[in-house]
C-alpha cells in the first residue's frame, strides 16, 4: 500500500488529541448531507413514479383517430375535506388494449372503479354521484393506478365523451405525460434544490473543513519534513474519503429507516407509497460516489494553503484581505430575475436564483470582515476586541460555520414574498407543505453545519485559549468572544441577506407581493428566532469542546 | 549576564508539594522558595516534574498535598476563580511557543490581560506600548505575531507577562523554540526586565546556558529536588 494511504488510514483510526471530536463532527455532517441528497433524489423520482401511474389522466395531445380512449376529468369535488376526482372514461378500442394501470379489466360503459378510500365510503358516495343502485363499485383500483394511498377517485366507464364535455384523448395508458400537479411540484422541487444547494455545499465544506483544520498543522509539519504537495493532498484525500464514505453509508441507512415517516408527508395529493420514495441502486451509487468526492474536493481546496505554504500555517501568517469587487455579484441574480420575470422559462430562473445564492456565499466573508474591522476599532473590552479581530483575521473561516444559516435567510426572504394564503386550494396546500419541507431541510442543514463549525472553531482556538486561561483570562471571556464571533456574522450579515432574498423574490414577481395575510411575517420571524436558537445550540456544542481542549 | 542573588523577602514558596496523575508521580514532596528579584531555574530530565512544579506554584494545578504561598496568601486553598484572578493580577507567564493570539497585533496582545481586568482600551494600549518599547519593540506594536520573527514574538510574550507588574513571572522553556543567540537575548531580557522591577522569575529549562543566567537552579528528578545536582549558585 502507498505509505501516504497507509498513513491516512492510520490518522482515521487514531486521530490524535481533539481529532476524534473533529472526525465525529465531519462524519455526522457528511451523514446529514447524504441523507438530504438521498431525500432530494428519491423525492424527485417519487414524483416521477407517481406521475407515471396517473399521467394518462392528464393526456390531451393524442390524435382522436388513433386514440385508445377519451376522458373527461372533474377534480373539483370534495369529500371529508379531501379532493375527489371523478373521471369519465370511454375506451375506444376495448378489445385491442390492455386495461389501464391498477384495473383488473378495461372499464366498460356503466362500470365504476374507485380508489380504496372511496370504496370505504361507497354507501354515501354512491348516492351522491348517481350510483345508488350499485351496492358496491365494479372494482377497486390497485396501488398501480393511484397517485397516493389516500387518493379519492371515481373512474366511470362511459360509451362516449361528447364534444361539449371537451374530451381529452389518450394514446397509451403509459403515456410519458406529466400529471399537471406533479409537474408543478417538480418545478417547485427544482427551485427548492437550487435554494438548498448552497446550504448543502456549505455543509459539505464545513464537514470537510472541520477535520481539515485539525490536519493543518500535522500536514504542515509533514510538508516541512519533506513530504511533497501531492503526497500531503493524497493523505488528506484518503482520510476525508474514508470519513465521508462512512457518513454517506449512515446517511443512506438513515434515509431508508426514515422513509416510512417521510412517506407520511401529504405533498401532491396525499401520503406516499413507501415504494415510490425507496432508494434505487443507482441512487445509492450516486450518493456513495458524489458525497465523498464533493467532500474530498472541498477538503483539498481548504488545504491549499497548507500544501502550498506550510510555513504560513505554522506561523499563523496574515491572510490577504477580501476584495470589495465581490459586491458586484449581488447585482446579477436580481437583474436576471427581473428580466425573465414570472413568465420566463424555468431554467434561466433557476440559474438566476442560483446566482443570487452564490452571491450571498461569496459576499458573506467580505461583509464579515467589514463588520469585524468596525468591532475591533470600537472595542473597549476584551470580548468585542477578540471577536472583532477573529472576524477580520479569517472572515472565510468565520463565515463558513454560519454560511448555511445566512443562506437560509436568503431562502426565507425569497419565499416570504410568495407565501400562499389560507385558501382551500390543493396548489396552495402543496406550496405550504413544500415551503415547510424546504425550510426543514435548510434548517437541518444549518443545524449540522453550525454545530460542526462550532466544534471546528473550538478546536482551532484550543492552544491560544489554553495559554490565555493559564495567564488568568477567565474561560467565560474566551467563551463569550467565541459566541460573539459566531453570532455577529449571523445578525450583521444574515439579516441584510433576508432583505436581499426578499428583493430577489420581488424582482421575480415584478414587484408584487403575492403573500396574503401574516404568513410572510410569521415566516420571517420564525427564521430569526430559529436562526438565533440554532447559533445558541451550536455554541453549546462548541463550548464543551473548547473547555476540554483548552483545559490545563 | 550574571545576576547577584538578592537578599530580599520570599515572595513565592511551596512546602511538601505532592502531585499525582493517577498512578504516575508528578511531584513527591518538593520544597521551594523564591525571593523578590530572584531568578530560579528549574532543571531536570523530561517527564520528571519540572512543568508540574511550575503549574502548581502558579496555581494552574492544585497539589494533592502541601502548601503554596504567594506572599501572605495561600494559593492552593483558593478556588479556581480566585486563582484565575490571582494569576492575572499578580503573576505573568511566558510559554515556549509564545502562544500569542495570531489575530491580534502586538500591542493588543499585550493589552488584553489589562482589558480583561477592566482597564479602558486607551489606557491598556498605552501601557502595552510602553512595555513593548521597554523590550525593544516600539516599532513593531502594530504587527501581528505571524509578521514577527521568533525572537520578536517571544519579546512580545515577555511584554505581555510584565505589563501587569506581576510579583512572579513563570516561563516554561522560553527559549526552546529559538536559536542560541536569540535565546540568550530573550532570557537576558526576561530575567533583567523582571528582576529590575522586583519580580521573581521561575524558569523551567533544559538549557544550561539559560540556567546560568539565573541566580540559582533547582534540579527535579523523579518528582523530588535532587541534592546531588541541585547546586545553588
Amino acid at each position: 500500500m502507498n505509505p501516504m494511504t497507509e498513513l491516512g488510514l492510520r490518522f482515521v483510526r487514531r486521530p490524535g488529541p481533539g481529532g476524534r471530536a473533529a472526525n465525529l463532527a465531519a462524519f455526522g455532517a457528511t451523514a446529514v448531507v447524504a441523507l438530504l441528497v438521498t431525500f432530494l433524489i428519491a423525492g424527485s423520482l417519487g414524483l416521477s413514479q407517481r406521475s407515471e401511474r396517473i399521467g394518462w389522466r392528464s393526456a390531451d395531445k393524442a390524435d382522436p383517430a388513433t386514440a385508445i380512449g377519451s376522458l373527461n376529468l372533474d377534480d373539483d369535488q370534495r369529500v371529508d375535506g379531501h379532493r375527489l376526482s371523478v373521471l369519465d372514461l370511454a375506451v375506444l378500442r376495448p378489445n385491442e388494449v390492455a386495461p389501464p394501470p391498477g384495473f383488473d379489466h378495461t372499464p366498460k360503459p356503466g362500470e365504476v372503479f374507485v380508489s380504496p378510500e372511496v370504496a370505504k365510503r361507497w354507501s354515501s358516495l354512491s348516492k351522491q354521484y348517481g350510483h345508488d343502485g350499485m351496492d358496491k363499485p365494479t372494482g377497486v383500483i390497485s396501488d398501480k393506478g393511484l397517485s397516493s394511498p389516500e387518493e379519492f377517485i371515481i373512474i366511470r366507464g362511459v360509451q362516449t365523451i361528447t364534444a361539449d364535455q371537451h374530451p381529452q384523448y389518450v394514446s397509451s395508458w403509459n403515456e410519458n405525460v406529466w400529471d399537471s400537479r406533479m409537474l408543478g411540484l417538480l418545478i417547485a422541487v427544482a427551485f427548492g434544490i437550487i435554494l438548498v444547494l448552497f446550504p448543502i455545499l456549505s455543509l459539505v465544506g464545513q464537514a470537510a473543513g472541520v477535520a481539515a483544520k485539525r490536519r493543518e498543522h500535522r500536514l504542515a509539519a509533514l510538508r516541512l519534513a519533506g513530504a511533497t504537495r501531492t503526497q500531503v493532498l493524497w493523505l488528506s484525500a484518503v482520510e476525508q474519503a474514508v470519513l465521508a464514505a462512512a457518513g454517506a453509508v449512515v446517511g443512506l441507512v438513515g434515509y431508508t429507516v426514515l422513509s416510512p415517516l417521510i412517506a407520511q408527508i401529504p405533498l401532491g395529493g396525499g401520503r406516499w407509497y413507501v415504494g415510490d420514495i425507496t432508494v434505487q441502486w443507482w441512487t445509492v451509487l450516486v450518493v456513495l460516489v458524489a458525497v465523498p468526492v464533493l467532500s474530498v474536493i472541498s477538503a483539498l481546496i481548504g488545504l491549499g494553503r497548507v500544501s502550498i505554504t506550510p510555513l504560513g500555517v505554522v506561523r499563523g501568517q496574515t491572510r490577504k484581505g477580501l476584495s470589495v469587487l465581490r459586491i458586484g455579484l449581488l447585482v446579477i441574480g436580481p437583474v436576471m430575475l427581473a428580466y425573465y420575470g414570472m413568465r420566463g422559462a424555468v431554467l434561466p430562473l433557476l440559474i438566476a436564483v442560483g446566482f443570487a445564492a452564490l452571491a450571498v456565499r461569496v459576499v458573506g466573508p467580505w461583509a464579515v470582515q467589514l463588520v469585524g474591522k468596525a468591532m475591533a476599532k470600537a472595542a473597549n473590552g476584551p470580548v468585542t476586541l477578540l471577536a472583532g479581530r477573529r472576524l477580520v483575521d479569517d472572515p472565510k473561516a468565520a463565515f463558513r460555520p454560519v454560511a448555511a444559516l445566512v443562506l437560509s435567510g436568503f431562502v426565507t426572504g425569497f419565499i416570504s414574498v410568495f407565501m400562499p394564503s389560507g385558501e382551500d386550494d390543493p396548489t396552495f396546500n402543496d406550496m405550504r407543505i413544500g415551503v415547510a419541507l424546504l425550510l426543514s431541510l435548510v434548517f437541518l442543514t444549518v443545524a449540522a453545519s453550525t454545530a460542526a463549525g462550532a466544534v471546528g472553531t473550538a478546536l482551532d482556538q484550543a492552544a491560544p485559549a489554553r495559554a490565555l486561561r493559564r495567564s488568568g483570562v477567565p474561560l467565560s471571556v474566551i467563551e463569550r468572544a467565541a459566541r460573539v464571533a459566531a453570532v455577529v456574522p449571523v445578525v450583521a450579515v444574515g439579516l441584510p441577506v433576508v432583505g436581499f432574498g426578499a428583493l430577489c423574490g420581488l424582482a421575480l414577481s415584478g414587484g408584487k407581493i403575492a403573500t396574503e395575510g401574516s404568513s410572510g411575517v410569521l415566516l420571517l420571524l420564525g427564521q430569526v428566532v430559529a436562526g438565533l436558537a440554532l447559533v445558541t445550540v451550536a455554541g453549546a456544542a462548541g463550548a464543551p469542546v473548547l473547555r476540554k481542549a483548552s483545559a490545563n | 549576564m550574571n545576576f547577584q542573588s538578592p537578599q530580599s523577602q520570599v515572595v513565592l514558596s511551596g512546602h511538601g508539594l505532592v502531585k499525582h496523575y493517577g498512578s504516575v508521580v508528578g511531584l513527591a514532596g518538593v520544597d521551594v522558595a523564591v525571593r523578590s528579584g530572584e531568578a530560579l531555574a528549574v532543571m531536570g530530565p523530561s517527564g520528571n516534574g519540572k512543568t508540574t512544579l511550575l503549574h502548581v506554584l502558579a496555581g494552574i494545578l492544585t497539589p494533592d498535598q502541601g502548601e503554596v504561598w504567594l506572599g501572605s496568601e495561600r494559593v492552593d486553598q483558593l478556588n479556581d476563580a480566585a486563582r484565575t484572578v490571582l494569576r492575572r493580577r499578580r503573576l505573568g507567564f511566558v510559554f515556549q511557543d509564545n502562544q500569542l493570539l495570531a489575530e491580534l497585533p502586538a500591542d493588543e496582545n499585550v493589552a488584553l490581560p489589562l482589558m480583561v481586568d477592566g482597564l479602558s482600551r486607551r489606557e491598556a494600549i498605552g501601557r502595552a506600548r510602553a512595555t513593548l518599547a521597554q523590550v525593544g519593540l516600539a516599532a513593531e506594536v502594530g504587527r501581528r505575531p505571524g509578521e514577527l520573527s521568533g525572537g520578536q514574538a517571544q519579546r512580545v510574550a515577555i511584554a505581555r507577562a510584565l505589563v501587569g507588574e506581576p510579583q512572579v513571572v513563570f516561563a516554561d522553556e522560553p527559549t526552546g523554540a529559538l536559536d542560541a543567540a536569540t535565546g540568550s537575548q530573550v532570557i537576558d531580557l526576561l530575567v533583567g526586565a523582571a528582576t529590575y522591577r522586583g519580580a521573581a522569575v521561575v524558569v523551567v529549562t533544559h538549557d544550561n546556558a539559560v540556567a546560568a543566567r539565573c541566580h540559582r537552579a533547582l534540579h527535579i528528578v523523579d518528582g523530588r529536588v535532587s541534592d546531588a545536582m541541585g547546586a545553588v549558585r
